[in-house]
């Protein structure tokens, strides 16, 4: 499930807590995940599930160089 | 006003032949009028191929969708339109509301109005209890006939995940489940039969991993004349 397009980081990934795929990213690399504030990403209108899944399955297995800064 | 920006995403299904007409934001105030603070519009392929993107002028308060959509959706049937919505929390304290109107060119059928299906937002947490699940749907038929032909139209809106939907039919006690698979931003239609061993087409459910952006749709024959177009319902509320 990694294998497919590289999400980009201005995406907004979760409609209902605004979590951007770039806020997603940089909370995986940094051990980080959940955000305080979007701990219901994905359990609200539950559309976004498996884009997010998708994304943290990702960036937990292949972390990218961000510098650890978890916004 | 607050600079507290929300999301929202919905999606309806555009066919060619139809008028297709779209209110950018359901108002119930006239006096006061709204607006959203931006409305891109895509539209896909059955197999989820991006056809068009589209910035919107949120000044505008309808949408013809035909016109915009037509000459590039020419053969590819129908075409799944997205709307992505970003709004001001203090002007629309639930979240904005795009209605629809839908009639077949030059037909005697008359027109349908209809409420275009959120799939993505407009529930965050201010609104209160979200303990429920919304990726269960379900549409109770009313009885008699009502049209010659049943669908589902269903649609992942989801930009990089694939998904199984499960459709159920009910005709008395017997139960005919169907899955389809979609691909990121793919949508299918699942016909549905009227009627299986005498026993008509009451029910129908939908199960998904997620929410699918779904309606419920009836055709008359042999036209093909949509009679029927709704969005499902949440199955616990």
């Amino acid at each position: 499930m990694t294998g497919g397009p590289e999400p980009e980081d201005a995406l907004i990934l979760c409609y209902c807590t605004m979590l951007t795929v770039g806020e997603l990213r940089r909370a995986c690399a940094a051990g980080g995940w959940p955000l305080p504030g979007k701990e219901n990403t994905g359990r609200l209108c539950t559309g976004c599930l498996g884009d997010f899944l998708y994304c943290q399955s990702r960036f937990e297995r292949l972390p990218r160089e961000t510098g650890g800064v978890i916004s | 006003m607050s600079n507290s920006v929300s999301a929202l995403l919905s999606a309806t299904f555009y066919e060619p032949g139809y008028e297709h007409l779209v209110e950018l934001v359901h108002q119930r105030d006239p006096e006061a009028r709204r607006r959203l603070s931006s409305l891109d519009l895509s539209a896909y392929g059955p197999d989820g191929k991006l056809l068009l993107e589209h910035a919107l002028d949120t000044r505008d308060e309808t949408l013809d969708l035909g016109a915009l959509l037509a000459p590039t959706t020419r053969g590819h049937g129908r075409v799944m339109a997205v709307f992505d919505a970003r709004y001001e929390e203090d002007a629309f304290p639930y979240r904005p509301h795009h209605y629809a109107y839908v009639h077949r060119t030059g037909s005697a059928t008359p027109a349908l109005y209809y409420a275009v299906s959120a799939a993505l937002g407009g529930v965050p947490d201010r609104i209160g209890d979200m303990s429920r699940l919304n990726n269960f749907d379900t549409y109770v038929f009313r009885r008699g006939p009502h049209a010659a032909r049943y669908s589902v139209m269903l649609g992942n809106v989801g930009r990089f995940a694939p998904t199984e939907a499960q459709v159920f039919a009910y005709y008395g006690a017997e139960r005919v489940e169907e899955t389809v698979f979609l691909g990121p931003r793919a949508h299918a239609e699942v016909a549905l039969a009227p009627e299986r061993g005498g026993q008509p087409l009451t029910r129908v459910e939908t199960k998904s991993l997620f929410r699918l952006a779904g309606y419920v749709v009836g055709r008359r024959e042999p036209s093909g004349d949509l009679v029927l177009f709704d969005h499902l319902f949440t199955f616990f509320k």
